[in-house]
């Protein structure tokens, strides 16, 4: 998608949706974490070595679901405030434009104080929507950083199936498979979201 | 856009605002009407987002911006109100009067500063200065939610979409010759306005007023005589009409 071409109002609602997308995706994530813990408890010492790492692929879940989450509900905030900005920076041009033309009206200094306040509220609407990207992107690099942790733990799952008994081998390999593509499409969605903010910190500068 | 003086007394003004010559080609030209008082003034039905500009420029020729205390919205057409967004962040305490039944629905236009002052269904009134406006019922004349605005002072009543035209956007501002005017308004009343009944009941209370100038949102505007022929005209013709009966 050749987003550039699109107003930054439509790439915050844009940001909002794919990770609504990604938190989504990393509920599969506690679903797999529990499925986890089941096999390593029926496996019993078969795959002793497998329990820690279960609560790991758990910890890694519950952080993802909650930061995950997080982020989206301020990527649903930026877009709301993108709308609102736009829509006094909308009014504004109006203003600017009926200053333009009614400038010899007798009543042309009322439009003054209107031009004021909508400059104000503009400007007040920018800051919010300024320190919101910057949260937004502290948010998306915190919960990339945790995900990369993940791949530790698919391996760390991979080498626990190499020792484990030829039942449990194929499950455990199983659950390593998981965690990598469920986080992968996960980093997927955010990794696109930092293209997306990127895009909208450059048009700030 | 033109201005036009309907009255001009001690008490009160009464402008008309319409045939745009700038208007974007593909949106049906509207009348927009304001009455001015002393202190206040009341824009009815200001109309689409795309003549904003073109209608604050044209108001502030006539009132400061801060005078505009009230606005009208006879129905919940974008033709009529979907402006109201723009006059949101013009306006700092103005109340929007509409039908009640409109109110959840017009607020998808943004309204985040207006008042909304919910008109009930036997209608009402607004006084400004000393000047009493009142507030007609015409519900289903298109909207199922819909007010005319009535000045007993001046016999001035504003209609809305009742006595429509569609025609050329310079055309003149009165009606001239009723019989030749009548194919232009037919088939927005048969196909827009739905119910014979409302336009019947419409017309019996209309009568009882003394109208001496009816101005629709569209068109031109009757005066005189021509408004008695135009209650005439409606309470004759079948309304409600689709198909070959409207190609009748
Ligand atoms: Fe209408
Ligand atoms: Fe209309």
């Amino acid at each position: 998608m050749a987003a550039h071409t699109y107003s930054y109002f439509v790439v915050a609602a844009v940001i909002a949706a794919r990770l609504e997308k990604a938190t989504r995706i990393a509920r599969h994530l506690s679903i797999t974490a529990s499925n986890a813990r089941a096999l390593a408890f029926r496996a019993g010492e078969g795959a002793s070595g497998f329990r820690p790492l279960t609560d790991y692929i758990h910890r890694l879940a519950d952080l993802t679901v909650s930061s995950s989450s997080r982020i989206n509900h301020l990527a649903s905030e930026l877009s709301r405030t993108a709308a609102e900005k736009e829509r006094a920076e909308r009014a504004l041009r109006h203003f600017v434009d009926v200053g333009e033309r009614a400038k010899d009206s007798p009543f042309i200094d009322s439009l003054q104080p209107v031009f004021e306040r909508t400059s104000q509220r503009q400007c007040v609407l920018r800051d919010a929507y300024n320190s919101q990207i910057k949260l937004l992107t502290s948010e998306l690099d915190t919960l990339e950083g945790e995900l990369r942790a993940a791949g530790v733990l698919a391996t760390m799952s991979r080498v626990e199936a190499l020792q484990a008994d030829g039942v449990y081998q194929q499950a455990l390999n199983n659950v390593a498979d998981n965690v990598e593509s469920v986080t992968a499409s996960i980093k997927k969605h955010i990794q696109s979201s930092q293209t997306l903010v990127q895009q909208l910190t450059q048009e700030l500068s | 856009m033109k201005t036009h003086t309907l009255y001009d007394g001690d008490s009160h003004r009464w402008l008309m605002f319409g045939r745009d010559p700038n208007k974007p080609e593909k949106i049906i030209d509207t009348n927009q009407y304001m009455v001015i008082t002393k202190d206040n003034a009341l824009l009815m039905d200001p109309g689409g987002i795309e003549l904003f500009s073109a209608m604050l420029t044209t108001v502030i020729k006539q009132v400061p911006v801060d005078k505009i205390t009230h606005i009208f919205a006879s129905h919940q057409d974008p033709d009529i109100i979907s402006s109201l967004g723009l006059w949101d962040q013009a306006l700092q305490d103005a109340t929007l009067h509409s039908p009640w039944i409109w109110e959840s629905f017009i607020r998808h236009f943004g309204m985040q500063n207006i008042n909304f002052n919910a008109i009930a269904d036997e209608g009402g009134s607004l006084t400004l200065d000393d000047v009493k406006l009142v507030f007609i019922p015409a519900h289903y004349l298109h909207s199922s939610g819909n007010f005319n605005v009535f000045d007993p002072q001046t016999g001035i009543l504003m209609s809305g979409d009742i006595g429509a035209a569609i025609e050329a956007d310079d055309a003149p501002m009165f009606v001239d010759d009723f019989e030749s005017h009548i194919p232009r308004m037919k088939l927005f009343h048969q196909r827009w306005m739905p119910s014979n009944e409302a336009k019947n009941d419409w017309v019996e209370r209309v009568r009882e007023l003394d109208v001496k100038m009816l101005c629709p949102q569209h068109g031109r505007i009757f005066k005189g005589d021509d408004v008695g022929r135009f209650l005439d005209w409606f309470e004759g013709l079948e309304v409600g009409l689709t198909g070959a009966r409207l190609r009748q």
